[in-house]
């Protein structure tokens, strides 16, 4: 068995997860546990269905075809059988994402598609969909020398009690970039390449210089948009009700947010983040050859906000 | 809610179709934003209504796996689902009939499905095409490569945008074929009702051309709303409002480049050598006869081979 810590979550797994950060020792008691076995085709009296999915009761049926199923049980449980003729290596890459991000839905936890860094002693969120510029840039901060906190999937809470009360936290995995062979490439990292995500695919784990691995305070989220006419690139604040939504529809899925009866907790926890933290647009051209120039807005961006202290 | 594509190859006056449907009706008289058209779910390849309807990430999947499951979201996105659980982004009424753009060839999956789900994904289509020897100046253009470029990717029958496999696009690849068999794709598909609008009626009558493809596609419009439509969306128009504050769907590679560059028919004459207009004539020759464009050389480069 494997053991790690993921978005504040103990876990033991049967099969190897790139990147995640190991547990020193065995938890008495894994909050989730990972393992191989027998999944049904289909659930019984499904309350919600959807083109690859079923919920029954506290279960969750998702089918990637060709490739492999997993049912997840009351967030607690996870299990995994190769589809005819997948390959089993196949299989973490989509453990790590969109089942992982299933799981802490059924936990509840409010979820976010991002990728963060840690800057300062706070965490930066960069938000946006599949394709939008997420790993890159957080691989470009970490080659930059800011440690990163998560790829792709971001888990918040809100502290319920104590001297933190009401306020945002992010919770890391130090999981592994995955970065297309361009932008590593591109980027220079081709000395931090690890393994491909799948055999078939051009696209790779990627090593981070550092990692951080305990809950931070979120210090500000950007939206990453591409910079088409009529946006101009540069960085900037929409007002907070804006914020809130755009917060909204950058959770893990919206669709599962709605079918999962957790809107509330989001618009509660989009709320809280708009207010105690900064949400901007971050609007640049998708070229490489501009990415010095964006970490250069984001470092004045990040003085100019007090996330970093200026040079005596 | 009917749902209809407009299919063509690239350069071909998709886009402008798509400006005249937004300008049947406008509110406060003005032309519509050329940049405020709807993106999302409003081209075949979009890439976010497919992570979000199957909650895979389409980056972890090869271009054919994709292809796969295409035909599943579709047929959702006909079906009016399209994954978010926000209000939908064009307004408090649902459009009777909506439109989606698509590159696509009218291809199958490797499982023999069409890939945009026949008659489950839409219930007709409207094809636009155009002479072939105006395409060929027009993408190479938007491609920001040579005018031969442009001729020997149209007769590439593994043409695609969004291919490579060493980087991720924000729309999934689209299999073009060639331009020959990208247009028969679609009108030989006997899956859904087909349409086929010349971009040269709609350059010499836009009204009647527009007028009969809605009445086509089922969707209703006065005679005034289609007297706007050509007044807000004529090509000075367009040009105008790109001339202005550019324009989104704009060619990348050149960000100075030109999306509404000429919107001529028969531009080709004076774009286009004696040569390349002879290569173009012997590769699709027998698309051109059929869609009416006459030929105008000998077809001696096939005999010199």
């Amino acid at each position: 068995m494997h053991f790690y810590c993921v978005s504040g979550l103990a876990v033991a797994a049967d099969l190897l997860l790139p990147g995640l950060n190991a547990l020193a020792a065995e938890p008495a008691a894994p909050d989730v546990t990972i393992r191989s076995g027998a999944v049904p085709d289909a659930l019984t009296n499904p309350g919600s269905t959807g083109l690859t999915w079923q919920i029954a009761d506290r279960s969750f049926l998702l089918r990637i075809p060709g490739i492999a199923r997993f049912l997840l049980n009351e967030g607690r449980e996870i299990i995994y059988a190769a589809e005819p003729g997948g390959d089993p290596a196949d299989i973490p890459v989509f453990v790590l994402g969109t089942v992982f991000g299933i799981l802490l839905h059924q936990r509840e936890q409010v979820v976010l598609h991002a990728s963060a860094v840690r800057v300062g002693n706070k965490a930066i969120l960069f938000c946006g969909p599949s394709g939008s510029g997420k790993s890159t840039l957080a691989a470009a901060l970490s080659k930059r020398g800011y440690p990163l906190l998560t790829d792709d999937i971001c888990a918040i809470s809100i502290e319920a009690q104590g001297a933190r009360r009401g306020v945002p936290l992010v919770h890391p995995d130090g999981r592994q970039l995955k970065l297309w062979a361009q932008a590593i490439d591109r980027l220079d990292l081709g000395a931090s390449r690890r393994n491909p995500v799948r055999s078939r695919l051009e696209k790779f784990y990627v090593e981070p210089d550092r990692a951080h691995g305990g809950a931070l305070l979120l210090g500000a989220a950007y939206i990453l948009r591409e910079a088409r006419p009529p946006l101009t690139p540069g960085i900037e604040a929409p007002n907070a009700v804006d914020a809130a939504l755009l917060l909204r529809r950058n959770a893990y899925r919206p669709q599962l947010v709605m079918r999962m009866d957790q809107k509330a907790g989001y618009f509660h926890a989009a709320t809280t983040v708009a207010n105690a933290a900064g949400v901007f647009h971050l609007t640049r051209r998708l070229d490489f050859a501009d990415m010095p120039l964006v970490i250069g807005w984001l470092e004045r961006h990040w003085l100019d906000i007090g996330l970093l202290e200026k040079a005596a | 809610m009917r749902k209809v594509w407009l299919a063509s190859y690239p350069k071909s006056g998709n886009t402008w179709f798509r400006m005249l449907l937004a300008n049947l009706s406008s509110p406060d008289g003005k032309p519509a934003d050329i940049n405020d058209l709807p993106l999302r779910g409003g081209i075949a390849s979009a890439r976010e209504p497919f992570d979000d309807l199957t909650l895979i990430d389409s980056g972890l999947l090869t271009h054919d796996e994709t292809d796969a499951l295409r035909p599943r979201v579709y047929e959702a996105l006909a079906g009016g689902d399209d994954g978010m659980d926000d209000a939908p982004p064009e307004g408090n009424t649902a459009p009777q009939v909506r439109f989606a753009k698509t590159h696509d060839a009218y291809t199958r999956t490797p499982k023999g499905e069409p890939l945009l789900a026949g008659r489950g994904g839409a219930a007709a289509a409207i094809v636009i095409v155009r002479d072939p020897r105006d395409v060929a100046a027009s993408l190479a253009n938007h491609k920001a490569v040579g005018i031969d470029d442009a001729i020997a990717f149209m007769s590439d029958f593994n043409a695609a945008f969004c291919s490579r496999p060493r980087r991720q696009y924000n729309q999934f690849r689209q299999k073009l074929l060639t331009w020959s068999e990208h247009v028969a794709s679609w009108l030989d598909q006997t899956d859904i009702p087909v349409h086929c609008v010349h971009y040269e009626d709609m350059q010499a009558d836009t009204g009647g051309a527009l007028r009969d493809a809605l009445a086509f596609a089922q969707r209703e419009a006065s005679a005034a709303q289609i007297a706007r439509a050509v007044r807000l969306a004529s090509f000075a128009q367009l040009q105008a409002q790109e001339k202005a504050k550019g324009f989104r769907e704009g060619p990348r590679p050149r960000p100075d480049g030109r999306f509404f560059r000429r919107g001529e028919a028969g531009a080709w004459r004076d774009e286009l050598t004696a040569e390349q207009v002879a290569r173009i004539e012997s590769d699709h020759a027998a698309m051109m006869r059929r869609l009416g464009y006459p030929l105008t050389a000998t077809p001696r480069l096939a005999e010199a081979g």
